[in-house]
């Protein structure tokens, strides 16, 4: 990789060793978690007396929960791509602008992020009823989008403040008008940036509760379901369903990240 | 960036055609122009979606009582407000909850810088995407999943106490579980991503070669830390910082779950006066908006700072 | 595949996507037109048996339609979000919150003469001094819950577990855990008040001075908690993981591990204790009221279905004869010894205003201590 002088190696072992150890902090609950959906038992801890397939099996063999899973992706998706889009218009005019009302600009574009879960959940409740919205998928694809506009500005924002504006000068020089300009110089280099918001989003989106939980109707969202079976306790029934909705995410995640490669090929 | 014929040709041919020239002529006429079409959506989205739903809340937190029940009339009151600064017994939560807030972004910067660099810096390109998204796969569970999956690691019979058992170590388990040590480890965990996503992308941009100048100077590692990375990377820093704060002041389950008897906080305190008694609305949304202002006014402040600092090292 | 077609008519019409809705397929408006309707019901996890909701849609072609809720706090906020034009039909409130449900006018009385079935309830349950307010009857009851002391049987005996003090001694410092809004209203029994404050209506200083001695006890006696904590699922976890060998809870968690097979028992402590009852209500303004009341008669229709709801939920039915079809251990596992149960008392509404008043300031306190 890089053949530095000696002094780097004594660091990046170093250093390794801490990444290492923070996978391990961040994957043994998961590890955890993915073993007790084998235990026999309606709770989940140890000792794990003898162990099941069946709640991985009943998983599959439920069609609530496939569905379920299915519609909170489906929202997961929709309101990213809303909360990406606004985000970004959002930080392209507040990042390296000076005009009146810039900070109050800002202040009103963090906003939902500011607001504790059951507060901004009531509040959208309250005024989605104002406003005539009903209850159900499309209410929590806008309660998501505007709840996760604030992470899509302040990333993309960070990115942006390092664009170098020779760049975009030298674009202008070519004739560039400010939309192409845009597309051609600008989008492209925030391209990571967007990737990363997204992937606060679509997380925000898919494991929120609260708000899910006012605005949806009588179809539940993953986390909704979940809240309702924990009342009758933590069952290794719901670690499965977890572990399995993990797999099926990666595997769409996965399916995504080599579609786009191929479609980028193509191009 | 790789120019390819077909998409020059596109671009060209779009610029050069007729009405949308005509079309950018008219809108980029004048920078002021340019400035109200850039601002236009942006404006009335903040103000319609953003600001509505708070209007609403504030609107709430102002009168005595809510929903109305009819036939009841409602009143302006300042009571609600009041409340909280009448009685000392609503500050512990809430300077609880800022504190902890603080202290872990701080905990969660300590332990996601060093993974972030070694991500940039030590790792080839080919392989950091991979290594990153290895780390984000556990976030993809449930807060609540992955909050009782801390409980059995953390448990009187749990992993941990079960592998030092085993071990030898101890003979009676270490209670872990329900202090401020497992809430943190939870909190940790849900801010982790938060933090490592931005200071990652502003260590990745990070030329190596200006570490590596540094080297050539004879500077030292820490040296060369303090003066090179820490400076180029503070944006990160601080955008990494501002979003787990906030996140942290608004955190519920987590704490709920793995807190104990002493570690109320504030998100507690408000979503109480939601749970039980619908004439209690208004107080909750009076207590709510104190903490909302109290966590913008910190994160402003921080900003500034960051700002400031970020000046200082440019002269 | 009824349900989905169901939902997507609901997501279809409810987004910019009219449009597409005036140019679906004929036959799937028509799907829903020609049903016998629907009934919308709020409640928990398990509470209405599947195999019974299966039947009763089989055999009027009502779709019962179930939104799972996990506390009353949401379904009160939930529906006072809706009113007056509410999505719920039915919904499930323990019968010492309807007060709160009643005064903001979200329920509609029970007109128990339109259930033919209202007699299967047994009146411990259906005539009870909590059941009947405003001169009207406002739910049906289904479950029974009770505040128990449970504990490890291994660690700790039936004699310790008699009284509600071992829970608050220094031998079980750091392993005990209690809902604490619960224990106030039981430490005031304890101490030999009404913990429901139905006595102190009329004198509001008495009441204010038994819930500062409660909380004072409480605070006192902080040091030895491991935990204060809110869910049945905590509670549970709590003791299988050991952290915990003793605490309040309420009978249906409790039982529930019972039945897994965890060395758990319960007990109503000689100091006495309070019961709840869970019941299905209808909404105000209920857009299928009729529907409503043809579920409620149907659930009631026979004890096995009784049967079923303690099975899942592990709280006690209020429905007559069910005992014949439960297992030992879950018979077990939902009763209690006669002089046990003379101890318990049920929860009452009438001086809830007056008592949550001072009682949830009483809990922040305790919390802030």
């Amino acid at each position: 990789m890089n053949d530095r002088p000696e002094v780097f190696r004594g660091n990046r072992i170093f250093l390794a060793c801490i990444y290492w150890a923070f996978v391990l902090y961040v994957f043994v609950p998961l590890i955890l978690m993915v073993l007790m959906g084998f235990k026999d038992s309606n709770f989940i801890g140890f000792p794990i007396k003898s162990w099941t397939l069946d709640w991985y099996t009943g998983v599959f063999a439920d069609a609530e929960v496939l569905s379920t899973f299915g519609y909170s992706v489906a929202i997961a998706v929709l309101s990213t791509l809303i909360s990406i889009f606004v985000g970004t218009w959002i930080a392209v005019l507040l990042e390296g602008r000076k005009f009146w009302g810039r900070t109050l600009l800002f202040g009103l574009a963090v906003l939902p992020a500011l607001v504790p879960g059951i507060i901004s959940a009531i509040a959208f409740r309250i005024y989605a009823r104002w406003l005539g919205i009903e209850p159900g998928m499309g209410a929590i694809v806008w309660a998501h989008a505007v709840h996760n506009v604030p992470f899509v500005v302040l990333v993309v924002m960070a990115r942006l403040s390092t664009l170098p504006k020779s760049q975009i000068e030298a674009a202008r020089d070519l004739g560039a008008d400010p939309l192409i300009s845009f597309i051609r110089v600008t989008l492209p280099y925030l391209v990571p940036a967007i990737l990363g918001a997204s992937i606060f989003c679509l997380l925000l989106s898919f494991d929120d509760f609260v708000r899910s939980f006012f605005l949806g109707g009588y179809e539940p969202t993953l986390p909704v379901l979940i809240f309702a079976k924990l009342r009758s306790g933590m069952s290794p029934e719901i670690n499965a369903i977890a572990t399995v909705a993990l797999f099926l995410t990666a595997a769409i995640g996965i399916w995504a990240e080599r579609f786009t490669r191929r479609m980028n090929k193509e191009n | 960036m790789t120019e390819d014929k077909s998409g020059r040709t596109f671009w060209a041919r779009l610029a050069s055609w007729g009405p949308y020239h005509a079309l950018m002529r008219l809108t980029t006429a004048s920078p002021r122009r340019q400035f109200l079409i850039l601002a236009a959506f942006p404006i009335l989205w903040v103000l319609s979606q953003h600001l509505g739903p708070m209007l609403q809340m504030l609107r709430v937190s102002l009168t005595d009582a809510y929903p109305v029940a009819p036939g009841v009339e409602q009143h302006f009151t300042l009571d609600n407000y009041g409340r909280f600064f009448g009685d000392s017994i609503f500050w512990m939560p809430f300077f609880r909850t800022l504190i902890f807030a603080g202290v872990f972004t701080f905990c969660t910067l300590i332990i996601t810088y060093p993974v972030a660099y070694f991500l940039a810096r030590h790792v080839s390109r080919k392989n950091q995407m991979l290594l990153l998204l290895l780390l984000l796969i556990p976030f993809w569970v449930g807060e609540i999943v992955r909050t009782y999956a801390i409980m059995i690691l953390l448990g009187n019979t749990g992993a941990v106490n079960l592998a030092l058992k085993t071990l030898g170590l101890i003979d009676r388990p270490i209670p872990f579980m329900y202090t401020s040590f497992s809430m943190g480890v939870g909190i940790v965990y849900l801010t982790a991503l938060y933090m490592l996503l931005p200071l990652y992308s502003s260590l990745e941009k990070l030329p190596k070669s200006m570490n590596e100048a540094a080297a050539d100077l004879g500077a030292g590692a820490w040296t060369r830390f303090r003066r090179v990375s820490l400076p180029l990377t503070i944006e990160g820093i601080s955008s990494g910082c501002t979003l787990v704060f906030l996140i942290s002041t608004g955190f519920y389950a987590t704490p709920v779950l793995l807190g104990g008897p002493s570690t109320t906080v504030f998100a507690e305190t408000i979503a109480g006066f939601f749970h039980v008694a619908g004439d209690e609305w208004p107080t909750g949304a009076a207590f709510a908006t104190i903490m909302f202002a109290a966590a913008l006014a910190i994160t402003a402040t921080f900003q500034k700072l960051m700002n400031a600092l970020r000046k200082g090292d440019k002269k | 595949m009824s349900k989905l077609i169901f939902n997507r008519r609901r997501f279809l019409g409810t987004t910019v996507a009219t449009g597409a809705a005036l140019t679906s397929p004929a036959y799937l408006r028509r799907a829903s037109a020609q049903t016998g309707g629907e009934v919308n019901i709020w409640t928990y996890n398990d509470f209405v048996p599947t195999a019974f909701r299966e039947q009763f849609e089989a055999d009027t072609g009502i779709k019962v339609n179930i939104r799972l809720v996990d506390d009353q706090g949401k379904q009160f906020n939930l529906l006072a979000a809706e009113q007056p034009n509410p999505t719920v039909d039915i919904m499930t409130v323990a019968g010492h919150r309807f007060l709160q449900f009643i005064e903001s006018d979200l329920l509609a009385p029970l007109d128990t003469g339109r259930l033919k079935n209202w007699d299967k309830i047994n009146p411990t349950f259906s005539e009870s001094d909590w059941s009947t307010i405003n001169g009207n009857k406002w739910g049906a009851p289904i479950l029974s819950g009770m505040e128990v002391l449970s504990y490890n049987t291994e660690i700790v005996s039936e004699e310790e577990a008699q009284t509600w003090d071992t829970l608050f001694s220094e031998q079980y410092k750091g392993q005990t855990a209690y809902i604490i809004q619960d224990m106030m209203s039981i430490i005031m029994l304890k101490m030999g008040y009404d913990g429901n404050m139905v006595e102190y209506l009329d004198d509001p200083d008495k009441a204010a001075q038994i819930v500062e001695e409660a909380k004072a006890f409480l605070i006192e006696k902080k040091p030895l908690v491991r935990k204060y904590y809110d869910g049945g699922a905590e509670f549970q976890q709590m003791m299988v993981n050991q952290d915990i060998v003793l605490g309040h809870s309420w009978n249906g968690p409790a039982a529930a591990l019972i039945n897994d097979g965890f060395p758990l028992a319960m007990s109503i402590p000689r100091e006495g204790s309070y019961g709840f009852v869970y019941t299905f209500n209808i909404a105000n303004n209920a857009p299928n009221s009729d529907n409503a009341y043809l579920f409620l008669d149907a659930l009631l229709s026979s004890p096995e279905i009784g049967a079923e709801m303690t099975k899942a939920s592990g709280f006690i039915s209020t429905y007559k004869d069910v005992s014949q079809h439960l297992s030992e251990l879950e018979r077990k596992s939902t009763s209690f010894p006669d002089e046990q149960l003379a101890n318990m008392q049920f929860f009452r509404a009438e001086a809830n205003e007056l008592k949550y008043s001072l009682v949830d300031p009483a809990v922040e306190a305790i919390k802030a201590a």
